[in-house]
């Protein structure tokens, strides 16, 4: 469907329901871990993933056929979830999908920037985005990175790659361009929210996709804050959540004890509080960034309880949908590297 | 050898000359090729620690690796690796350790902030992070191997070049001087003696023409005595 009929949330969530219900649990989680990955690829056979996994079984082996068909399948699902949608809704879901552009366009920029065949760079794109696969056949046929920055003219990424671009060939860094493309993406959402009423299910909507780019403001800070570089704080920095203003950040950013403070504070401060404290004795932000995941998901969850008729529950599935596959493919990986069960079971972010 | 030496008083000297070069040769020899111990001993503890930490690196780096490739993906490691074009420098320069020349390697641009790795910020997470830091670290460590083991491996093949020498003098060298010395000082020896023994027979055969000669002046003066009586 398109944006141009009338949103059809009933249908969508309906169709989204099934879909959900076929989505790996705790069970499946366990077998696999206990699988090595030979067997993972024969148990994915044998599931939602089969026709990837035969699609993609000559050209790829081993657990590089589990991500690509992981990737695959997640693009082709949530492909389908825009041809279900329509109107606001469609432009909801479209628009939230966009960080797959983001995506593919970083893609783009870095096979170009290290020179990497067509073919390669090609096999790592996931279309699940809004770009059609003729945009993006336009993208890879790019010959320079100002080829490919031309190219996004009229995209939501124009503005911010043409102001980043300058810097790229001052510094010959892709940085300040992969760091455009993701705050387009990010301030693209919130400013195409509009007005809306509160307690709304678009408030409540507005108020997930806040909370998401709170989490990644704060996962940033510790991170810039953790490096010890002299680095502006503004530049990666991104506008629409309530956590922290572009100055707070900045000043926050040079004391790790007061950023972990003011997010235990928060209104996620009870979600994030053991999160925070294992911070604050770890030297590692990983357990962190996995609580922020989980947090979200949890969060993205409640909501779709909350207005079911709405495009909370799509976002729900979404985001449950990117967490299988995350964590199919860090069991498959984590078997590959010999990690053992235990080490897997505990980065894997499961609700 | 010592049959080739011409048993000459000349020979001798210059073999005694030679010898005396070879000796101080060897003493100093020895107490390089101590002192290339003593250094080698030195450089191959910190080698030891400097492999041991380049092993624990690795692991850990390999570690971060897998876990980075297992939670973002092996196409998001990938793309965030591509997005580095830039290199470490190395530069080497040359330290001298008792007259063996071993490299000194000053490296650069290995160790970068969050800003220089070439990915985004924003759409990155702390496990490529890790996994870039980890890596290096360990790029730090195997410069680091790099430099004391070629330093550890020179002063080996010195060590051994100054043994050989030191056991060719030892062995070799000295023990067929020495044979030489011994050679012609017999023969000087011996030539004496047969000088000795030749002087002492001319004197004698001399002696015994004298005699001779005496014996025949005297028996003439008695048959010249006789045939006086006998007219």
């Amino acid at each position: 469907m398109s944006s141009a009929q009338g949103a059809n949330p009933e249908y969508v969530n309906a169709r989204i329901r099934a879909r959900r219900a076929k989505l790996f649990d705790d069970e499946d989680y366990r077998k696999l871990v206990r699988m090595g990955p030979s067997e993972i690829s024969r148990y994915m056979e044998e599931s939602e993933y089969e026709a990837e996994m035969n699609a993609l079984g000559s050209r790829h082996s081993g657990v590089d056929l589990i991500e690509y068909s992981l990737n695959r399948n997640l693009a082709e699902n949530f492909e389908d979830i825009l041809d279900w949608a329509g109107g606001g809704l469609y432009e909801q879901i479209a628009s939230y999908l966009r960080k797959f552009d983001a995506w593919n366009v970083k893609t783009v920029l870095r096979g170009v920037y290290s020179g990497a065949s067509r073919d390669e760079v090609a096999s790592d794109l996931i279309r699940a985005g809004e770009f059609d696969d003729r945009f993006l056949e336009r993208l890879l046929d790019a010959q320079s990175i100002e080829g490919v920055v031309e190219l996004l003219d009229g995209t939501i990424f124009e503005r911010g790659m043409e102001a980043a671009f300058p810097e790229y060939e001052e510094t010959d860094v892709l940085v300040p361009l992969e760091n455009a493309a993701d705050r387009a993406f990010y301030e693209n959402l919130i400013a195409e929210l509009g007005d809306y009423e509160p307690d709304s299910a678009l408030a409540l909507y507005a108020g997930f996709l806040k909370a998401e780019i709170d989490f990644r403001n704060a996962r940033n800070a510790l991170r810039l804050a953790r490096s010890g570089a002299d680095l502006d704080p503004a530049e990666y920095y991104i506008a629409g959540g309530d956590l922290f203003s572009e100055g707070q950040l900045s000043s926050l950013v040079s004391s790790t004890s007061e950023l972990v403070s003011v997010i235990r504070d928060s209104e996620y401060g009870d979600e994030l509080g053991q999160a925070l404290a294992e911070l604050e004795d770890a030297d590692s932000l990983i357990g962190f960034e996995r609580a922020l995941d989980a947090a979200l998901q949890e969060y993205a969850d409640h909501l779709s309880h909350v207005h079911p008729l709405s495009v909370t529950p799509v976002l729900s599935y979404i985001i449950a949908k990117e967490r299988e596959v995350n964590n199919i493919r860090a069991i498959a990986r984590g078997r590959e590297a010999g990690l053992s069960e235990d080490e897997i079971e505990k980065e894997l972010v499961t609700i | 050898m010592a049959k080739d030496v011409k048993p000459t008083r000349k020979n001798l000297m210059a073999i005694e000359d030679r010898i005396e070069l070879s000796e101080r040769g060897h003493d100093t020899l020895e107490q390089k090729r101590d002192g290339l111990i003593m250094e080698f001993m030195d450089i191959l503890d910190k080698a030891q620690d400097v492999r041991g930490g380049m092993e624990e690196d690795y692991q850990t780096a390999q570690k971060k690796i897998n876990m980075a490739r297992a939670m973002e993906g092996d196409v998001t490691v990938r793309g965030a690796a591509a997005a580095l074009k830039e290199h470490p420098e190395i530069t080497t320069e040359s330290n001298n350790i008792m007259g063996v020349v071993v490299p000194q390697i000053e490296s650069s641009k290995v160790k970068k902030s969050l800003d220089e790795r070439g990915y985004g910020v924003l759409g990155t997470s702390a496990r490529i992070d890790e996994a870039a830091e980890a890596y290096e670290d360990l790029l730090e460590s195997i410069i680091l191997a790099a430099e004391v083991e070629t330093a550890m491996k020179k002063m080996l093949k010195e060590i051994e070049t100054t043994k050989r020498r030191v056991n060719a003098l030892e062995f070799k060298l000295l023990p067929e001087l020495y044979n030489n010395q011994e050679y012609i000082e017999q023969k000087l020896e011996e030539q004496e003696r047969e000088e000795i023994f030749r002087l002492k027979k001319i004197k004698d055969k001399k002696e015994a023409e004298e005699k001779a000669e005496e014996e025949a002046a005297r028996e003439a003066e008695a048959e010249a005595a006789e045939t006086v009586d006998a007219d």
